[in-house]
């Protein structure tokens, strides 16, 4: 052996920093291939993932189809209800009058507003809260009197408007219902009913089965 | 002398790191199968009075597995929500889309409170979250999932605080009933709201099993819930007060949004306008 030999081989010739790089490289493939190998799948992540998607943040192939862009299917597919009725969806940019704001924001494609592992100001939205801006600045600069003087990061952060679905909480949901008392006349929430199709209880079918423990 | 110093630091960082990342990861739980004569005569009398006996839903039904693919019947101790789905199609598929079920949708293991970020019971860190968890298939009394399962694992101030909520009182008097009535208001009221779907010419009414749903925007709660008992402007002042929620409810809202001063202007310049 080399050591036992003692004369041309010194130990400490191999804390240099080519054999520390190579050392590092060859670590970080074994530390991902083991991360792969034993599902620790969280040293991928490139930063923290938000609030909604953390729990399955290790299934990378809930949202990602290798590198490519996460499509808008992958979205909707959880994510249908909460779209159900979308103020800024496709049928708003086909109509002429706003189709030219989609130069100013790619407003068709889920992950322009709602990327995931990087910072998020809320409601899972990574851009500036004051986005309404790209297309509406004009509200808050003359264009809607009792605007006037707004601020721009306060459209959504306040709690007024909502960008997808607008159904409880336009102007005209609101006049609808202004002046309602605390507690309606009527408090009834929906009734479940459940049907029973027999009299009494059939004998149990199963008994020895759960003593056994089974597969 | 100071390219061995920077050579020795990424040495000692990648140990460490590697150490670091050996310890992550958690244990599942193993299951005894087998139960006493007393677990299954207790859970036969839960069933004898509850819904799915008197639907003819038997032992079988859930605990013996007859798929079309396997050529003999095997005994299932714990069936999973993809039994319960053969029958609640609805009530599972929501429960995928929402937090509790999400991980089973994406082929994980189930969730426990332990993965939560929200504060949770240290008792309950282990439980794993599937239709069984909340819903005792054999008493099929959904007055105990609509809050006390709630309360096995969730330990932050707004569950805490619903017990001294006039919501809680008004749920008092559901508790010897099979199912929530429609004039109280349990957790699931509002986090697993119940809906009406159209089916066919009739509707009928489902429990949405997704728990996220109606959290965000807080508008969303509004509508398919508070407004079932609530004028608008106090069910908005109530949601947009964040100490009020963490209170729960316990008194009137103090906030006034400015959102109802605009519309009332509004209105007045229309009326105005109108009788000119």
């Amino acid at each position: 052996m080399a050591a036992s030999e003692g004369r041309s081989f010194d130990w400490r010739s191999l804390i240099n920093l080519k054999t520390a790089i190579i050392f590092a490289c060859i670590a970080l493939i074994g530390w991902f291939v083991a991360a792969f190998a034993l599902d620790h799948k969280q040293v991928f992540l490139p930063g923290e993932t938000s609030v909604g998607h953390y729990l399955f943040e290790t299934s990378c192939a809930s949202c990602h189809e290798g590198f490519k862009p996460v499509s808008n299917d992958t979205c909707i597919s959880c994510h249908e209800a909460e779209l159900a009725e979308d103020t800024h969806g496709t049928k708003k940019f086909l109509d002429p009058r706003w189709a030219g704001d989609l130069a100013n924001i790619e407003a068709l494609t889920c992950t322009t507003c709602h990327n995931e592992h990087v910072h998020m100001f809320d409601r899972g939205v990574h851009l500036q809260p004051d986005l309404c801006m790209v297309c509406h600045e004009g509200i808050i600069n003359g264009d809607l009197k009792s605007h006037d003087g707004f601020t721009a990061d306060g459209c959504w952060t306040a709690g007024c408007h909502n960008y997808h679905d607008h159904r409880s909480i336009s102007t005209g949901f609101i006049r609808q219902n202004l002046d309602q008392p605390p507690m309606l006349p009527v408090q009834i929430l929906p009734e479940r009913t459940v049907v029973t199709a027999l009299e009494t209880a059939p004998s149990p079918d199963l008994g020895q089965e759960f003593l056994g423990g089974g597969t | 002398m100071n390219r061995r110093l920077i050579s020795s630091l990424i040495t000692l960082w990648l140990l460490l790191g590697l150490m670091a990342g050996s310890t992550v990861g958690w244990v599942t739980p193993a299951w005894g199968d087998a139960v006493d004569q007393a677990v299954v005569d207790e859970s036969t009398q839960l069933w004898q009075g509850s819904a799915h006996a008197l639907n003819d839903v038997n032992c079988s039904s859930c605990h013996q597995n007859d798929a079309a693919d396997s050529a003999t019947k095997t005994f299932v101790a714990h069936p999973d929500q993809e039994s319960c789905r053969s029958c609640h199609e609805q009530a599972v598929d929501t429960f995928l889309l929402g937090k509790h079920g999400i991980r089973l949708r994406e082929g994980e293991t189930p969730l426990t409170p332990a993965l939560a970020r929200l504060p949770m019971k240290a008792e309950a860190h282990d439980l794993q979250m599937t239709c069984a968890t909340c819903h005792d298939a054999h008493a099929v009394n959904t007055v105990q999932a609509a809050v006390d399962s709630c309360l096995t694992c969730h330990n932050d101030s707004h569950s805490l605080n619903y017990e001294n909520s006039r919501h809680a009182e008004l749920f008092a008097a559901d508790r010897t009933l099979p199912r929530p009535s429609g004039s109280s208001v349990s957790c699931a009221t509002c986090h697993l709201p119940r809906h009406e779907l159209k089916k066919g010419d009739s509707s009928i009414t489902l429990v949405n099993n997704n728990n996220t749903y109606t959290l965000l925007p807080r508008d969303r709660m509004v509508k398919e819930v508070c407004m079932n008992c609530h004028g608008v402007e106090y069910s908005y002042n109530s949601i947009f007060d964040d100490d009020l929620v963490e209170a729960n409810f316990d008194q009137p809202p103090s906030l006034s949004l400015e959102t109802f001063d605009l519309v009332r202007t509004l209105e007045e310049k229309r009326t105005d306008s109108g009788s000119e």
